[in-house]
């Protein structure tokens, strides 16, 4: 084998220490450029996380305004079967209450528009004279607290009263 | 030359490094090409299958079904409406044990273990994905449905927490108010798609379109990320009606009653405003529960008021005396021969219980003398009858917003009998439905114009935004004057007339009763043991604020006239209905003691002519002497009234039915002063 005879290179060593600053850049430059890949990736990835992060809560919340909205319409839908007429009519007669009819109006018209109306005003003059045919005591009562205007009390208040006192403590009173 | 060359190279150090140098290089640029060119290779050529690889692991397709518009009433009140709801399917792939997740189920679910553990296994064999186990929970169902099923050690996104199961969300369609304007509203199937009423007229505006979209999950089956495709379809609208719900159900349960009372085979009401042509309430008996429409009879689900048509009789006079009013031909003040009790046109004899005398035009419509009607449509001529008829909308559709509108029958004069125009100025011959009737006297009481009716108020987008309100045509069909002659004829009919029943407690009204024979298609002739009855009307009468009509079907009872079965059932409606509408009363209160006997018949001839004879003097001159003063002041007419009644309390009750009668009436107008007190009526009784 043939050996092979290299040119004495003298100035090896000095090549090398010519060449030693140059990686230390080159190195630097390829960390700097490392560390910013990999901060790259890193925020990359943090964002890609957040995002997933941001998604599953969007959807979380997505879901919660369906579910509202949903709840929102199963309670309407329970307030108008509470609230359907026949319901209310139910509960209304449980109340006392009564159907509003012509008559309910009387209540509210004003006292000048009453007297306007001669007609009711005659009947109720003539009740008495139609009821009278009876002649019994209680439709004279009837008739005399008739014309006074109200009717019914009065009569109910002398009927009580002759119920409740003995015939003694009515004639004292 | 070449040792030496090779001598040279071998030589060259630099050369060499070089050389190496550059074989690495290629070597990177091959693996880097060969990278590249695989990349390309699954970027490109392979794009598709990768793709949909990558989405299969991490992406559902989702439909989802918009929920169906919402049908409310003219006070937004929903008379139907959608709401969500879940439904429970399993995954037989990602079940390990069948027969236990069988057990379970059917504990949870309070069904046999078989019941479930067959599908299961049969879809497991068969390698679907896909089996129902539950339909149709509401939220609280199915949270007591997790709660049962949950397990704990089982780590899954989704709710039940129970290896593969998993809930569906559904949508089901809510009537709140059952019964309320059943035919009207109709009702939605289990596909969401409406059969009947509204929700079949509407369903381009009500159905909720199917959205396709996506859901990515991560490992964990949390979705992430979310889209639909078809973001840009508009979401169904809803509709909002012009019936009012309290309305409506008091016309019903008014009706109802009706029916059972005359025995009728069915019924049908209905309530308009004759200056907008907007319908109140709608209503039909018998009718039927949307919310259970699979247990109801199907005819039942057809809303007659619209879609059948009968012969309307006697109410049809209304276009008689209209299209000869208005034309100049007659004059309402007028007085009409009647004196021999029939007609012969054409060969055939119409018969007249009610009238063997010469009558005014009012007192002939109060006691329907068909003598009188057919000799005014004759006068009026078949033309001039056709084109009233025509323009009062009979013989076409009405144009409301129902499904199965009969437009009825109207002839053209080409193809008419002899007796024909005879037989339609007594409405015969001629089939209307009860909303062409309606929507006849609701242009009377609107002084000749006729609005078209609706049922439709507007229609709103899903953010409650006004899309289209509905606009209602109108024509003048007669005029004011014309009109105002027919209210105070048909004023007359309820005053005086076949209508007496119709007589309201604090308001005046007016309208026309109507008793006609069935039409029997196998006979191909009017089966005289079945009839129609109506009544139609309108209050207050000056100034009208609802159009009243009542049609019973093929009524049973004692009574069958439409001035018994029908008017009643009018009065029962307009006195519940015009205080709830805030109208001031304009008329007296309401006498009572009306018996069938005094009442004009409206068919039965032979009872008709009975009753005339067996009036007393006394009674003739009283109706002589009321309807004198009617002439004089309309406004007057109730006192009138009183007088009449108090004229025959006069004399001491032969029989105690009078006597009876006498007290109902004095009490009767007692009642506005005394109205809280009921038992007070009782201890004077």
């Amino acid at each position: 084998m043939k050996k092979r005879s290299l040119p004495k290179n003298s100035n090896r060593e000095k090549i090398r220490r010519e060449k030693d600053p140059i990686p230390w850049r080159y190195c630097l430059l390829t960390l700097v450029c490392g560390v910013f890949l990999v901060g790259g990736f890193f925020l990359a990835a943090r964002s890609h996380f957040s995002s997933i992060d941001f998604g599953i809560k969007n959807s979380g919340l997505k879901k919660q305004i369906e579910d509202l909205q949903t709840e929102k319409r199963r309670l309407t839908l329970l307030k108008e079967i509470a609230l359907s007429p026949a319901e209310i009519q139910k509960a209304a007669k449980k109340l006392g209450l009564t159907e509003m009819t012509a008559g309910s109006f009387e209540t509210v018209r004003p006292s000048a528009e009453k007297n306007e109306k001669p007609q009711t005003v005659k009947n109720s003059e003539e009740k008495p004279k139609a009821v009278r045919t009876e002649k019994t005591s209680e439709t004279k009562n009837i008739e005399k607290v008739g014309k006074d205007g109200v009717l019914k009390d009065k009569t109910q208040t002398v009927k009580k009263e002759v119920r409740e006192k003995s015939p003694t403590q009515i004639a004292k009173k | 030359m070449s040792k030496r060359a090779k001598k040279k190279t071998l030589k060259n150090p630099m050369q060499t490094a070089f050389t190496r140098f550059m074989l690495i290089v290629a070597l990177f640029v091959l693996w880097i090409g060969g990278i590249g060119v695989r990349l390309v290779h699954l970027q490109i050529n392979q794009h598709e299958i990768l793709r949909g690889k990558a989405l299969n692991q991490r992406r559902d397709t989702v439909k989802e079904k918009q929920l169906r518009g919402t049908i409310y009433d003219r006070s937004e009140r929903a008379l139907a409406m959608s709401v969500k709801v879940k439904s429970l399917y399993a995954d037989p792939a990602e079940i390990e044990d069948l027969e236990t997740t069988a057990k379970d189920l059917a504990k949870a679910l309070k069904v046999k273990t078989a019941e479930i553990l067959k599908p299961l296994k049969e879809a497991k064999d068969a390698g679907k994905r896909f089996v129902w186990l539950a339909r149709k929970f509401d939220e609280e169902a199915a949270r007591k449905l997790n709660e049962t099923l949950e397990n704990k050690d089982l780590k899954k996104a989704d709710l039940p927490r129970f290896a593969g199961l998993h809930w569906k969300e559904e949508q089901k369609r809510s009537y709140p108010y059952n019964t309320l304007a059943a035919q009207v509203i109709g009702f939605s199937n289990a596909d969401d798609i409406g059969n009947a009423g509204i929700e079949q007229s509407q369903e381009e505006i009500l159905r909720g379109a199917v959205i396709k979209g996506w859901q990515d999950r991560d490992r964990l089956g949390r979705v992430y990320d979310e889209s639909s495709e078809d973001e840009e379809r508009e979401p169904p609208k809803n509709v909002v009606l012009t019936i009012s719900n309290s309305i409506q159900y008091k016309v019903e349960q008014a009706l109802e009653k009706g029916v059972k009372e005359a025995n009728a085979k069915s019924g049908m009401a209905i309530v308009m405003i004759p200056q907008t042509g907007e319908i109140l309430a709608m209503a039909n008996y018998p009718t039927f529960d949307p919310n259970k429409f699979n247990e109801a009879a199907p005819e039942n689900f057809v809303n007659r008021t619209v879609h059948d048509s009968y012969s309307p009789g006697s109410v049809f006079k209304l276009v008689t005396y209209g299209s000869a009013i208005n034309e100049g031909i007659i004059n309402p003040n007028g007085e009409v021969d009647c004196t021999k009790g029939f007609i012969e046109v054409a060969g055939h004899r119409f018969n007249d219980p009610h009238a063997t005398k010469w009558m005014g035009y009012d007192e002939a419509l109060a006691v329907s003398s068909n003598v009188a009607a057919i000799k005014t449509g004759l006068l009026s001529g078949k033309e001039n009858f056709y084109n009233y008829a025509q323009r009062f909308g009979f013989g076409q559709l009405t144009g409301i917003e129902l499904p199965a509108e009969a437009g009825g029958i109207l002839r053209s004069p080409k193809g008419w009998n002899g007796d024909s125009l005879a037989s339609m100025s007594i409405g015969y011959e001629i089939s209307v439905s009860a909303l062409q009737m309606a929507s006849a006297y609701a242009t009377i009481a609107n002084d000749g114009i006729r609005v078209q009716p609706h049922i439709i108020k507007e229609i709103r987008s899903a953010d409650g935004k006004v899309f289209s309100t509905t606009e209602a045509q109108k024509t003048q069909v007669v005029t004011a004057d014309t009109a105002r002659s027919l209210k105070k004829m048909l004023r007359q009919v309820v005053l005086t007339g076949t209508g007496k029943r119709a007589q309201l407690n604090g308001y005046t009204s007016a309208g026309k009763t109507g008793t006609a024979w069935k039409y029997n298609a196998k006979l191909k002739k009017v089966d005289s043991g079945k009839y129609v009855s109506s009544f139609i009307g309108m209050a207050p009468m000056d100034n009208p604020s609802v159009v009243i009509a009542v049609v019973m079907d093929e009524p049973q009872g004692g009574a069958r006239d439409g001035g018994q079965v029908s008017a009643p059932v009018f009065r029962d409606i307009a006195e519940q209905v015009l205080p709830e509408l805030n109208v001031v009363p304009d008329g007296n209160t309401r006498l009572d003691s009306l018996t069938a006997e005094e009442i004009p018949s409206d068919v039965e001839p032979a009872a008709a002519v009975k009753d005339v004879k067996l009036k007393s003097e006394s009674d003739s001159e009283k109706t002589a002497k009321v309807e004198k003063s009617d002439k004089k002041s309309a406004d007057t007419e109730k006192p009138k009234d009183l007088k009449e009644t108090k004229k025959e309390d006069k004399p001491p009750a032969k029989n105690n039915k009078n006597g009876a009668k006498q007290k109902t009436a004095v009490l009767n107008i007692e009642i506005p002063k005394n109205k809280s007190s009921g038992n007070d009526r009782e201890e004077k009784t």
